[in-house]
């Protein structure tokens, strides 16, 4: 089954929308900040959806995503940044680095499940 | 003054007189005026934290010497407190005691209350806080609390104004607020047990709630109003300078006191969450420190193009 890796600082986070997903069938992974998402994206191919906070400590979430397409060269694994920022020269910058979509915290999981299940499939 | 914004004051003043002529201030002056036994003056300063300032009469004591004393006593337990007297003879501090003379900002007489007015403004109003912002933190931490407490109702009272620097409960969080025309910071305070009550009643954390779910809760709450501060009041703006200049904080947890290395009143809000089955309450002050930068003739709220907007929770495909 396709895996999709959740990042974020705040474990608070990282519970509720890995929990939202597990309890919809769904394979999960963590990980604590971009420097970390990077390190277990690269482990593990079976990972398709990366869902990314934006602003974290060691390495933020648009830098991870510039350096998966860069450094790791994976152009495949879709990205959806999940954040409190909604600016447009961050979305700018998420849309270069090749981003699939941005959702503004609160995560509202019901809204946004079939989503996830098509960018997985 | 901004609209709407009010300070508590503590009244040390025995004369019937006076207290009611300073009750009519208060209501004028959006003040709102607390009065202690005196047995129980120094337990209240302790436990109060939300004070604008004291106001005390030279013959609040009974004698000149009793009175500089608790004077002195109350400034070495809350030096953050203007203390303002009432004098019987004239609106100066000249003739007073040294000790006393040492620890009052101001004095005023009841026969020009006007001078009193000029004080609180200087002391308690003296920064402007855009009755937008003010208004907009309201909501936005309204709907945050709403958000991460889905099981209690939240309720705010009248935004106040403060000078205290003591800490309520035992956990807080800071974030930095920057800005064009703003730099500080906002600190979410609360206590411990109230929320992890609440976690482990509705089974929020699997395995029980620790000090550390606490944590990150605030964490998030605290998170969440950032970001949402940030897209409606900062946008893509860069802070105003390249020198950026910091000063240190200083906590003491001994006095549990934190300082901001300014004397500047802080913008305050208390929210009290209530879980309408167990009458059980979480209670959460917010302040903002704006002690580097605050030129509130610059704020301006972002104004979204209507077809360009996204609800949170919803995903913006790319």
């Amino acid at each position: 089954m396709a895996k999709i890796l959740v990042v974020d600082d705040s474990s608070t986070v990282r519970d509720e929308v890995a929990g939202f997903l597990k309890n919809n069938g769904m394979d999960v992974a963590t990980a604590i900040d971009g420097k970390d998402g990077l390190v277990k994206i690269k482990a593990d191919p079976g990972i398709k959806l990366v869902i990314s906070d934006v602003n974290m400590p060691n390495m933020d979430g648009l830098t991870m995503v510039e350096k998966i397409r860069g450094e790791l060269g994976n152009a495949s694994v879709n990205v959806i940044m999940l954040t409190t920022e909604s600016s447009p020269s961050m979305k700018e910058r998420g849309k270069a680095a090749g981003i699939k979509g941005w959702i503004v915290k609160p995560f509202k999981g019901e809204a946004v499940l079939e989503s996830f299940r098509k960018l997985v499939a | 003054m901004t609209e709407g914004l009010v300070s508590k004051v503590l009244v040390l003043d025995g004369s019937q007189v006076h207290q009611d002529l300073i009750k009519q201030f208060c209501d004028a002056h959006a003040l709102v005026p607390l009065k202690v036994r005196k047995n129980r003056l120094m337990s209240v300063l302790r436990s109060n934290i939300d004070l604008g300032a004291i106001m005390f009469a030279e013959d609040y004591g009974g004698s000149p010497e009793e009175s500089a004393e608790i004077a002195v006593r109350i400034h070495t337990v809350r030096p953050e407190l203007p203390i303002i007297l009432r004098r019987t003879s004239e609106a100066s501090l000249d003739g007073v005691s040294e000790s006393l003379r040492r620890v009052c900002c101001a004095a005023y007489t009841a026969a020009d209350m006007a001078i009193l007015g000029k004080v609180m403004d200087e002391y308690i109003f003296s920064l402007v806080y855009p009755n937008a912002l003010v208004r907009g933190i309201s909501e936005i931490t309204e709907s945050v609390l709403s958000s991460q407490f889905k099981q209690l109702t939240p309720r705010w009272e009248t935004p106040y104004i403060v000078r205290d620097r003591v800490i309520f409960g035992e956990v807080f969080s800071l974030i930095p607020l920057e800005s064009a025309w703003c730099r500080g910071y906002m600190m979410l305070q609360t206590e411990e047990q109230p929320i992890l009550d609440t976690l482990n009643a509705y089974a929020v954390s699997n395995g029980g709630a620790s000090f550390r779910t606490v944590n990150n809760l605030l964490g998030e709450v605290t998170n969440l109003i950032w970001g949402a501060f940030k897209n409606r009041y900062v946008g893509d703006q860069l802070s105003a300078s390249v020198n950026q200049i910091q000063v240190p904080l200083i906590v003491n947890h001994k006095h549990k006191y934190i300082s901001f290395g300014t004397e500047n009143p802080q913008l305050c809000f208390l929210y009290t969450l209530t879980d309408e089955n167990s009458g059980n309450t979480v209670r959460l002050y917010q302040r903002f420190i704006f002690n580097l930068s605050w030129s509130p003739e610059d704020f301006r709220e972002i104004v979204h193009d209507s077809s360009e907007l996204v609800d949170s929770g919803e995903l913006e495909l790319f």
